[in-house]
């Protein structure tokens, strides 16, 4: 079943879904600081030719929902053409069992699209493609050269891991999280209007 | 890389140790905690350690004595309670 209008004006606005949270509020709000939409993806946001409903699935213990879904807040923002609301993931699984990552896992976050009308234009996943790619790279090159995990196929469950290799392996993790947020904002920003403009190229842009 | 315990040779019993491994990113704490606390009714004195630790990447990983039991990525979803305990009393028994 589709997601109504009805449906869609339950949920949450940002300010109300950010009340509600349990944890992690700091780390959303530390990553809104870090976003700077550049000139032309404000451009893009402000010339549609009307508002796009956006359905954001998230919950506050999901670490990519902190890190990207400020971007999306903040182009809605800055241009008042993305008009959100807030899902609770667990809470909305008939609307997430249809947007599934792969058709198989409950990825959040998940930013569902719909025009004025509720056709339903297209959804975003999880993180940017770009930066799942680079990840796999980093952790590539880490276990070929990182002494803590020499031998240690990749396979290998963290509990099968020594404490110092599970504990690089974080660190390893934290930084690349920490080099690459601009450019994975960035690269948010760029996936969301590509699809908008697949999607709207007949119409509206 | 943890070693599995020696096969049970002298008729005493060997260490058990059970660690969970979690996606703290994922919400899977009650999931983590109820296996936890089946396992703690289950054997009360019996095992030597049970360990918790945090991850991410969707993990939720059972590892007794070094065996990967059970893996999400490998097996999907989380395991039954009962199986992780049938494999503890397993290793248990040598």
């Amino acid at each position: 079943m589709s997601v109504t209008r009805e449906r869609f004006e339950q949920g949450m606005t940002y300010a109300a879904y950010k009340a509600q949270m349990t944890r992690n509020r700091d780390r959303l709000e530390d990553n809104e600081q870090a976003v700077h939409l550049r000139p032309e993806d404000t451009e893009f946001f402000a010339n549609l030719a009307e508002p796009i409903n956006a359905l954001a699935l998230v919950e506050d213990w999901c670490g990519d929902v902190l890190n990207n879904v400020p971007v999306v807040v903040k182009a809605a923002e800055a241009t008042g053409k993305l008009n959100l609301r807030f899902f609770l993931r667990d809470q909305n699984l008939d609307i997430m069992d249809q947007h599934l990552n792969r058709g198989v896992h409950r990825s959040i976050p998940t930013i569902v699209f719909f025009d004025q009308n509720f056709r339903e234009l297209g959804h975003w996943i999880e993180r940017p493609a770009i930066i799942t790619e680079w990840r796999e790279g980093m952790l590539t090159d880490l276990y070929a050269t990182a002494p803590e995990l020499a031998g240690i196929p990749r396979t290998a469950s963290p509990a099968q891991l020594t404490d110092a290799a599970r504990t690089r392996l974080m660190q390893a993790n934290a930084e690349f999280r920490a080099q690459t947020r601009d450019r994975a904002n960035q690269e948010v920003i760029c996936e969301i209007r590509d699809l908008l403009s697949r999607a709207l190229a007949p119409t509206a842009l | 890389m943890a070693q599995s315990s020696a096969p049970n040779t002298s008729g005493e019993r060997q260490p058990v140790k059970v660690s969970i491994v979690y996606c703290a990113a994922c919400g899977y704490e009650p999931q983590t905690l109820a296996l936890t606390s089946a396992l703690m009714h289950a054997f009360t004195y019996d095992l030597a350690g049970i360990e918790l630790i945090p991850w991410e990447e969707g993990a939720f990983d059972v590892v007794i004595n070094g065996d990967l039991v059970h893996s999400m990525y490998r097996e999907g979803g989380f395991p039954e309670h009962e199986t992780i305990i049938q494999a503890v009393r397993d290793r248990l028994k040598g």
